[in-house]
């Protein structure tokens, strides 16, 4: 590394006169200076290289198709004339909007009862005694296991014939409902495993949060003869506000990309009661091989993301602001 | 509910903290029971009803049929190569950015990060047509390089902001005292930085081989035939026969599960502070 930055020094610093190959004693901040910027940009360039070429230029790629006639032949892909046919089917086909209903509905659903479990399991541990540390341990193995394998296994107990789950509700409420196989209870099944795994990660975040709270506030509430609910709502949860916020935007964005879930547990059925966004874009690619039409459901998607987290980031920033002034 | 402080409750109050804490650890773990003891029923026992908590008879059928049959040891394999060289490259790019971009002089540093922090969120959906098309051009479906290339871009991004959080903590004097005995940056790097970053490796090495463990679209899409499948591929497409094999399904899914739950279980401190890193020091 030092020898590339000897060699290149004259050349792009002339002014540097050769001053990193031999720091004369009066000036060596400035070429040490240097050296570390040359250096900065050396060692950040191969990661960020790969980055752009393997994320950045695909999103672009992408965004070009979407508005160009595409069609695949032996050579590879031929592009014909410009075009917003992809958008205007996109617009005008009912299946879209319901995969986008669905995938909004799920998103909601689930990440509102990740954060309300989430945040009562964090209350739970935070009040454990030497146990809290077995149970973050177990709480690691639903976030850790693989999206297909928690798919595969819910299918299981979901199964309409022999499921746990299942035999649990003819025991319960005496019928013996085909979970998978109706829209409803689908989409419900499908927020229980999302919620079962990624409640988890709600949980350890908040639990860091409430850990960082300083003690004294509680002891002040406590003078106020505040009790635990009042103590709860109005000291806890607005400090913790910012760290959940995060972890929300997290969980928001994971669960509108969702495709593994839906892709083993239902197959985006019964009919295409739970095809999520994702899975209609995978489906409109390497079904029917319409790649500008896939790109188009791609590039919609990666716009919702984009502006729910630059909405995000101004209300948070705005949130943080108001807090600092007060 | 109780009037005191919540620090204090009374004995009841505890009581019930333990039991939520029961439930919590029965909940997290029973599902997961469910497949490690279907994955010892036998063909008749796992479709019974009603369903038994234990399996009666214990059998490794199962595991025998997932290995010799459905070649899930040839998945896994797949799985271990893909999941470590992508780590290791990903460790390395990370290690250099987070350095470059936490304690050199780089500019637009702000600008870089909240660009990865956007980009380790992204749908990869956005990503898959150009990517499948690139690959297609040069002969790189169905390869391993076809799935490292993909994984290491799309987790370097949070790797690079474990790295970067965890770095800008270590004091500078030590750095200075390099730089005074005449080390370039590389040396400082290499002798300095990296011996104190090694908790930061661990929190970005995990979560880097968790999420390359686990990844399907790109797998399923990318390296569909046979030879080349890792193991979440393997598992999903192990239901496209005429019946669904549940017992053989979670043999595979225990094998391939307990590497990476001990994994997690041993790195459980780094794992809990990846989860953190954007939300405290974000």
């Amino acid at each position: 590394m030092s020898s590339v930055s000897h060699v290149k020094a004259p050349a792009t610093a002339p002014e540097d006169g050769g001053g990193s190959a031999a720091p004369t004693p009066g000036r060596p901040p400035v070429s040490l200076n240097r050296r570390r910027v040359r250096a900065g940009w050396l060692f950040a360039s191969p990661a960020l290289l790969v980055v752009a070429a393997v994320t950045v230029f695909p999103v672009v790629f992408s965004l070009v198709l979407s508005f160009w006639e595409v069609r695949l032949e032996y050579g590879g892909l031929r592009l014909g004339s410009p075009t917003l046919g992809h958008y205007e089917a996109l617009l005008t086909h009912s299946e879209w909007y319901r995969a986008l209903a669905f995938t909004l509905g799920f998103t909601v659903v689930s990440v509102t009862v990740e954060l309300v479990l989430g945040t009562l399991t964090a209350l739970v541990l935070e009040r454990l005694g030497a146990a809290r540390g077995w149970i973050l341990a177990l709480l690691l193995l639903p976030w850790a296991l693989i999206n297909v394998i928690a798919a595969q296994l819910w299918s299981y107990l979901f199964n309409g014939t022999y499921g746990a789950v299942s035999w649990l509700c003819e025991q319960l409420l005496g019928t013996q409902p085909d979970i998978l196989g109706q829209p409803v209870p689908a989409m419900a099944a499908m927020v229980v495993v999302d919620v079962w795994k990624t409640t988890p990660f709600v949980a350890i975040v908040v639990l860091a949060g409430l850990m960082l709270l300083p003690g004294d506030v509680y002891e002040a509430a406590e003078i106020d003869g505040a009790n635990a609910w009042t103590t709860f709502w109005q000291v806890t949860l607005p400090q913790l506000r910012p760290i959940v916020a995060i972890a929300v935007l997290f969980r928001i964005l994971q669960a509108f990309g969702i495709f593994d879930l839906p892709f083993v547990l239902t197959q985006g059925g019964p009919g295409t009661a739970t095809q999520s966004v994702a899975i209609l874009g995978y489906r409109v690619l390497f079904q029917n091989l319409d790649f500008g039409g896939g790109a188009a459901v791609a590039v919609t998607t990666a716009v919702m993301v984009l502006a729910c987290c630059l909405l995000f980031l101004r209300v948070f920033r705005a949130h943080v602001d108001e807090e600092g002034r007060a | 509910m109780s009037r005191n402080v919540p620090r204090k409750g009374v004995r009841r109050y505890v009581n019930a903290v333990n039991l939520g804490g029961l439930l919590i650890a029965a909940c997290a773990t029973l599902p997961l029971f469910w497949m490690a003891s279907a994955s010892l029923k036998g063909p008749g026992e796992i479709s019974a009803t009603p369903p038994s908590l234990l399996p009666k008879d214990p059998t490794f059928a199962n595991y025998d049929t997932a290995f010799h049959r459905n070649g899930i040891g040839h998945y896994l394999l797949n799985s271990v190569v893909v999941a470590c060289v992508s780590t290791v490259l990903i460790l390395s790019l990370a290690f250099f950015a987070g350095y470059a971009l936490s304690r050199l002089p780089v500019r637009g540093r702000g600008a870089i990060m909240t660009a990865l922090l956007m980009l380790s969120v992204f749908p990869p959906i956005a990503m898959l047509v150009p990517l499948f098309l690139m690959e297609r051009q040069v002969g790189l479906l169905n390869s391993y390089p076809g799935l490292i290339i993909p994984y290491v871009a799309l987790n370097l991004p949070f790797a690079i902001w474990i790295m970067r959080n965890y770095l800008v903590g270590i004091p500078g004097e030590l750095e200075e005292a390099a730089v005074v005995d005449g080390a370039g940056p590389l040396r400082t790097a290499l002798t300095v930085i990296l011996p104190l970053a090694r908790p930061g490796l661990f929190t970005a090495g995990v979560f880097s081989f968790t999420a390359t463990w686990s990844e399907f679209l790109l797998a399923l899409t990318f390296n569909g035939s046979d030879d080349r499948r890792t193991v979440s591929v393997g598992i999903a497409l192990f239901t496209s026969q005429y019946q669904v094999p549940f017992g053989v399904i979670f043999a595979g899914a225990m094998v391939a599960t307990v590497p990476i739950g001990v994994l997690v279980l041993i790195f459980r401190r780094s794992v809990v502070s990846g989860m953190t890193t954007g939300a405290v020091k974000g």
